[in-house]
């Protein structure tokens, strides 16, 4: 297929039947609404390019930067589209909870104002928020600014109500699925699907899924934070759910593992609500009854929201010459050397001095003729073997002699003859008065 | 019920179960009482040494004097393991007399030449608030003829990495971007001025601006190596915080119940729909909750601990690994944190009655000076002690009232609290009403004399050798009398 611009792909994603030998509802049948496959990778393609469409030329003109109140998705699409025309982009939030988002957002050339926390000797008389303060900057017609305001942008509604909801109804032969399950962020997509399927068929039963309070899923809002949000009306859902971020990346890992469906959290909690919702509603059914639930984005831009979540999932093999698998007989083994023998030793032996210090504290101050690598790449080359002869004598230094006596026990382990670590460390050494020089 | 009971534990709970005791006190010395236990603040003392012993750092804990005046506390501490961060000559003066050595005293702030002439002339360490106030101490020093003196500089204004970290601007602090002034007065006046190292103190909660500091830290001691000074500590301040509330569930289904009364959804939690920050714009709540968040998961040593953990983006590395490896000793100044569970403010119930318009008002002797709750934006219930144990409401049978507590004072605006407070039971006179964990900038800061009602009396509780002894704040010493060698 062919296009004038990538824009033009934004929109007309599929509808993918979930098996039910996965879901396990006997009832029903449960639709997912493909929306990691837009361009840019989620939904808020759609809302993008519908808030900025038919002022871009204007503003390009003007020489107007874009900007968003959005750590995420959207602020992703509005990058790459005001990159498309030419456009500065920046991006306001409260905290960026997501960095490989952060990264991706850099890499595209946005610019990230992150706005200060909370004061810690609080002047309650001060309800002067920083952000309210933004808001009205960026708001201010003629300020250089084209801010797209998602949170109260009926346009962002839009793009759903005639873009997503119809689509879900054409690929359902015309018909308004019994259930539609949706995360609320912004409330953009569910409020305007909701509008295109009810105007269709009021029967229609919209639930929204928020995020349990303490917890956190990115891209959607916790049951107070709805509040605040412009385009939320209560009226938009039938019932509003809590869902945890444990319970998202079961879904996630549902869509993931058994339906070939790369999907990010929201995705995965939007996929658990709404088993969660239907499996109650299924125990009553005697017909058939269709649902649809949304898949937002993809799961490649969560791997350290998961990692911290589900460190299990990212096991890694035990690696054999480590500092970690060390016994408590090769520590005792380990040689030190005090102070005033290290530096007779030195004086008589030259032995190779290697510093396990970061760059920055060696660059500072070290010992005269030493070499710097620091612990980790240090124990990176000992996954390959002894980077020395073992012959090669060796004094080992890091701050207080702890690290450098485990690198000499793991150097004699590996077979290493003369190597030994400077018991107290530089900071011993430091308080000798030994000599300390900074090239 | 919206309930916001406070964490009460370690040595404070223990001295709180004796309500007899309790009222005894008040009987004996009027409402309100102030009530300080120095030996919780050296437990505190004990957690913060804990993180720098963990990582083999060096530097010390300077409790930041402001928090509170008692003379009981500083004294205790003087005879521990603490230093004493002072932020006037009055402080000062206080700090001395507790028997602080000099060494372990810390003078910061911006500084009279009063100020400066004595933490001089008793060889503290200055912690320089600008270039004119260390130009201003060598002037001093020369001038005096007095030794020289230690100095640390207070830096401000740090860029953050990658994305833009908005700092709220401090006033205080020489910024970062201009050090050159900062390393031609350290060079020039080196006769007068040892200089230690640089120092931030900044008031949030949020971790990505203090390591956004800490990593500006780092660089400007290198800056200053390579003006050929020889910098060895940083000292990054206080605001560690406190974790106020014993539930999280509690704190957050408050802030619920306040969203939705601040959009009309439920009966009004405040007096006069008071919103705390948050207002409603068109059904849409607007603003910011402007109270200080009561339950933290991570506060006091944990904080420490969580920011030496980060890893400084710039040089890939832990930060307490960093200050270790690069052999700066830290120094922090915790003023809240090291109060957490060191006091309690005990106020006497006058009367109870109803305002005709469905609503209890409590009113307590004591006021909103005393009791400095809501001038600091934490919210939490005080402890209801029954002057009759056997009239003590029992949580589990007895039914919750929501009042709202006003002062002694004749104005209108003498609320202790503005939140509706929810007991197990109405109260009656003479009852008591405490306020846990106030020791930190709730209980005196700014009381003074207004109205001529009595100041309370600060009391300091210890333990002897058969249980809890107390004598007035200004009598204590840590000192038992049975100190004689063998
Ligand atoms: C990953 C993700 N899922 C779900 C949503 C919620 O969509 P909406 O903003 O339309 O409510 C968003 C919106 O920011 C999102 O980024
Ligand atoms: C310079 C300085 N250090 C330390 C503190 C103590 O802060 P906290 O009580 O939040 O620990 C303050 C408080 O204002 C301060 O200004």
């Amino acid at each position: 297929m062919r296009y004038d611009s990538v824009t033009d792909v934004i929109g007309g994603t599929p509808l993918v039947r979930i098996d039910a030998a996965v879901h396990g509802l006997r009832n029903i049948d449960l639709y997912a609404k493909m929306e990691l496959f837009n361009p840019f990778g989620s939904l808020k393609d759609r809302a993008a390019w519908n808030m900025v469409r038919d002022q871009v030329t204007a503003a390009a003109e003007r020489g107007d930067t874009v900007v968003e109140l959005s750590s995420g998705n959207t602020a992703k699409a509005l990058a790459l589209i005001a990159g498309m025309h030419g456009l500065p982009f920046r991006s306001v939030t409260n905290r960026m909870k997501v960095p490989e988002i952060k990264d991706l957002l850099l890499l595209l050339g946005a610019r990230i104002d992150e706005l200060p926390g909370r004061s810690e000797c609080l002047d309650p008389a001060d309800t002067d928020d920083p952000l309210t303060r933004m808001y009205h900057t960026v708001s201010a017609s003629d300020g250089g600014y084209l801010h797209t305001d998602q949170y109260f942008n009926d346009l962002n509604v839009d793009a759903h109500a005639f873009g997503t909801g119809p689509e879900i109804i054409a690929d359902l032969g015309g018909r308004v699925p019994d259930y539609f399950i949706a995360c609320v962020g912004t409330a953009g997509s569910s409020t305007g699907v909701a509008r295109a399927l009810r105007t269709h068929d009021p029967a229609v039963t919209v639930v929204g899924l928020v995020a349990q309070k303490s917890d956190f899923i990115p891209g959607i809002r916790n049951i107070d934070e709805v509040h605040e949000v412009g385009l939320f009306d209560p009226g938009t859902y039938d019932t509003i759910e809590a869902v945890s971020s444990d319970e998202a990346i079961d879904g996630l890992l549902t869509l993931i593992r058994r339906c070939g469906t790369l999907a990010g959290p929201t995705g995965g909690g939007a996929y658990q609500g709404a088993v969660r919702y239907l499996r109650t509603v299924d125990a009553t059914l005697t017909d058939r009854r269709t649902a649809v639930f949304i898949v937002c984005d993809r799961v490649e831009s969560y791997l350290s929201y998961l990692r911290e979540r589900r460190p299990e999932l990212f096991r890694l093999p035990a690696r054999a010459q480590s500092v970690h698998a060390l016994t408590d007989d090769d520590l005792a083994a380990a040689h030190t050397i005090g102070v005033a023998d290290a530096q007779e030793w030195i004086d008589k032996q030259t032995p190779l001095v290697v510093d396990l210090r970061s760059p920055f504290a060696y660059r500072a101050l070290h010992i005269d003729r030493s070499i710097n690598i620091v612990d980790d790449l240090f124990e990176e080359m000992l996954h390959g073997g002894l980077p020395f002869g073992r012959r090669q004598p060796v004094l080992l230094v890091c701050p207080v002699g702890e690290k450098s006596a485990r690198y000499a026990a793991l150097l004699a382990r590996m077979g290493h003859q003369d190597v030994r670590s400077l018991a107290g460390g530089v900071i011993a050494w430091r308080d000798a008065g030994a000599a300390l020089v900074r090239d | 019920m919206p309930f916001l009971q406070p964490r009460v534990d370690g040595e404070l709970r223990s001295l709180l179960d004796d309500h007899a005791w309790l009222h005894r006190m008040v009987d004996a010395l009027g409402s309100p009482v102030n009530l300080v236990l120095p030996g919780q603040a050296v437990e505190n003392v004990r957690r913060f040494r804990a993180s720098h012993r963990a990582r083999h750092l060096g530097g010390h804990v300077f409790f930041a004097h402001k928090a509170n005046r008692s003379r009981a506390l500083i004294r205790r501490l003087a005879a521990e393991e603490a230093g004493i961060d002072v932020a006037s000559l009055g402080e000062l003066q206080s700090a001395l007399a507790a028997g602080f050595a000099p060494e372990r005293i810390m003078a910061t702030g911006p500084k009279s030449r009063e100020f400066l002439w004595l933490a001089a002339r008793a060889a503290v360490l200055v912690n320089a608030d600008s270039v004119e106030e260390l130009t201003r101490l060598a002037g001093i020093v020369e001038t005096h003829d007095l030794p020289r003196v230690r100095v640390m500089t207070r830096l401000s204004g740090f860029p953050s990495v990658g994305t833009t970290v908005l700092t709220r601007a401090s006033r205080f602090g020489v910024p970062v971007t201009r050090l050159g002034p900062l390393w031609e007065a350290l060079a020039r006046h080196g006769d007068q001025l040892d200089f230690l190292g640089v120092a931030y103190h900044l008031d949030t909660v949020g971790l990505p601006e203090k390591v956004a500091a800490l990593e500006g830290c780092l660089h400007a001691m290198d800056e200053a190596a390579r003006h050929g000074l020889n910098p060895r500590a940083i000292d990054i301040g206080g605001g560690f915080g406190v974790s106020y509330l014993a539930e999280e569930s509690q704190w957050e289904a408050w802030t619920t119940e306040l969203t939705g009364a601040v959009l009309g959804n439920r009966p009004p939690l405040t007096w006069n729909g008071h919103g705390y920050g948050l207002r409603n714009e068109g059904g849409k709540v607007r603003g910011a909750l402007s109270v200080y968040p009561a339950h933290r998961a991570v506060a006091g040593p944990a904080y420490l601990d969580r920011l030496l953990d980060t890893e400084s983006m710039t040089l890939r590395r832990p930060f307490g690994t960093l200050l270790l490896e690069s052999m700066f000793d830290l120094h922090i100044e915790p003023g809240r944190a090291l109060l957490d569970q060191c006091g309690a403010v005990l106020t006497r119930v006058e009367e109870v009655r109803d305002d005709g318009h469905g609503e209890t008002l409590v009113r307590v002797a004591g006021n909103s000076a005393d009791i400095a709750l809501e001038q600091h934006g934490v919210l939490m219930d005080p402890l209801l002690v029954a002057r009759d144990r056997s009239a003590q409401p029992d949580p589990a049978t007895a039914s919750p009232v929501g009042v709202y507590l006003t002062g002694n004072l004749c104005l209108e605006a003498d609320l202790i609290t503005r939140r509706k407070v929810f007991l197990p039971g109405r109260p009656r006179p003479g009852d008591l009403l405490v306020f846990v964990n106030t020791a930190g900038y709730l209980m005196d800061f700014s009381a003074g004399n207004a109205l001529m009602q009595p100041s309370a009396r600060t009391v300091a509780a210890y333990r002897g050798h058969d249980g809890w002894q107390w004598c007035l704040d200004e009598n204590y010493w840590p000192v038992t009398g049975r100190e004689e060698t063998a």
